[in-house]
């Protein structure tokens, strides 16, 4: 029997018949497979929701390890662990007991720790794309000087201080933006959609197998 | 109430010739004589990355991008990175190299964990297998990426591949893995993102190359023809665009109406 359920087929099978549920109910018309493909949906929900507990034993495993055998850098991991206990205490759903995501310990740490820090990380990104700049534009050939001059002309038209004085260059955005830009971002575009159906067939026919088990050569 | 939706039939037609002309290939590939595929250095650099990471003896750090498996455009992205991971995990085991996975959604960290256990399994070592290196960071973007760049810097990674669906972190990571020297492989079918692991990585997979590496990395013969089963779509696409960009221009209305724009 458990060899009967270690076989590949299964959950190729499983793939191949959830993917047509929520294929179907996209062109035709079927109530009675409308409404299977939103349970499925719903179901998926749960078992998103359940690997939500995957996670937090995965970070409490590697933190939990690097504590335990004084590892480097294992204060930090205590401060993980720490905090995320405390959040998952102060928010866990009962409000009854003045828990949930109004309790004001899980608010003050929401809004004054996790939304600051998220905030720090993205606006750091603005140092990262001049570095990146830095190395991308160099005229070292044709490409590399479109690519220099596009970019100067993007960056000069979001800048008050040369519209004011040079306001074509708004104009010379929207032209960057709404013609080679929009064109090579669709060529792009369809080329990924052709490239996903290919691998749903591939996958519907069981022979796309990379994302399981080790390409299911067992 | 009829059972077709009529606006959706011909964008139907579309998808179904298409799919056709992929399984079509598919079976006539069967027989072991694939289609001859033009050669993509992305692909062909994920060896020469494992074998630069061997020689400094550092880890291989491979992502699989930072989506679920639920969405529509970026779910496939993760199971062509998940599909990379097994390749590179594969010939990390046979190099005895280190791999080390920083995930982002809870619901993959369980398939991630499962491909490379059995990588490590189907290569007779499963003891070897560490389910530590198949780090769960972080559900938050930026909690992900910061702790993705800590990962980077202390474990200074010989080769950082990333292939998969990325948001505005994309910069902050192949940054991070270009500074500290690794040897990095890149691919998206975000477009917004392109630029960005153009600019940092060594080479870019771009766009549908990253659902082609699996089917390539494996030189299996039905795989290789499914590609060119692609082919087909990439004609539809470039008639369709051809016709509808000079009927649109004098007035006719007749593509827009079929595909219900």
């Amino acid at each position: 029997m458990s060899n009967v359920l270690r076989r590949i087929e299964i959950p190729l099978l499983i793939t191949a018949f959830c993917t047509l549920l929520q294929v179907i109910p996209y062109y035709l018309n079927i109530p009675v497979i409308d409404s299977a493909s939103a349970t499925m949906r719903d179901w998926m929900l749960l078992v998103v929701n359940m690997a939500v507990f995957v996670g937090v034993i995965s970070l409490g495993q590697v933190h939990g390890k690097r504590i335990q055998r004084r590892g480097e850098n294992w204060p930090y991991s205590a401060v993980l662990i720490v905090f995320m206990v405390f959040m998952a205490i102060v928010g866990f759903p009962l409000e009854g007991f003045g828990l949930g995501f109004a309790n004001a310990q899980y608010l003050f740490m929401f809004n004054n720790i996790l939304n600051p820090l998220g905030g720090t990380m993205y606006s750091i990104l603005a140092f990262f794309i001049t570095s990146a700049a830095y190395r991308a534009f160099r005229a070292r050939n044709w490409d590399a000087a479109f690519v220099l001059v596009s970019g100067t002309i993007v960056m000069m038209s979001n800048a008050p201080l040369f519209t004011s004085s040079l306001p074509f260059l708004v104009t010379w955005k929207n032209w960057i933006f709404d013609v080679p830009n929009a064109a090579t971002g669709r060529g792009v575009m369809i080329g990924a959609a052709l490239g996903a159906v290919a691998l749903a067939v591939r996958t519907l026919m069981g022979i796309e197998r990379g994302y399981l088990r080790g390409g299911g050569e067992d | 109430m009829a059972i077709l939706q009529s606006e959706r039939l011909f964008g139907l037609a579309c998808l179904l010739v298409i799919m056709a002309a992929v399984a079509y290939y598919i079976k006539s590939s069967e027989g072991g004589k694939a289609p001859k595929v033009r050669r993509v250095a992305g692909i062909d650099a994920i060896d020469e990355a494992i074998g630069r990471a061997v020689e400094m003896g550092r880890p291989i750090i491979c992502s699989h991008g930072i989506a679920d498996l639920r969405a529509a455009t970026t779910g496939p992205q993760t199971l062509a990175g998940l599909s990379v991971l097994s390749y590179v995990t594969k010939k990390a085991i046979a190099s005895n190299a280190r791999v080390i996975v920083p995930v982002r959604q809870h619901e993959v960290w369980p398939i991630a964990a499962d491909i490379v256990e059995t990588e490590y399994k189907l290569a007779g070592r499963a003891d070897e297998y560490d389910s530590d290196d198949i780090r769960f960071l972080s559900s938050d973007q930026f909690g992900f990426s910061s702790s993705y760049m800590g990962l980077l810097m202390r474990e200074n990674p010989g080769a950082n591949i990333m292939i998969g669906a990325y948001w505005a972190e994309s910069l902050q990571l192949a940054e991070t893995g270009n500074s500290v020297g690794a040897f990095q492989i890149t691919g998206t079918a975000q477009t917004s993102q392109i630029p960005f692991f153009l600019v940092t990585s060594d080479y870019c997979l771009i766009g549908e190359e990253i659902y082609s590496a699996g089917a390539y990395l494996t030189k299996d013969a039905p795989l290789i023809g499914s590609l060119a089963g692609q082919d087909i779509g990439r004609m539809i696409a470039v008639v369709l665009s051809v016709l509808g960009t000079l009927a649109y221009t004098v007035g006719i209305n007749t593509l827009l109406d079929l595909f219900g724009m």
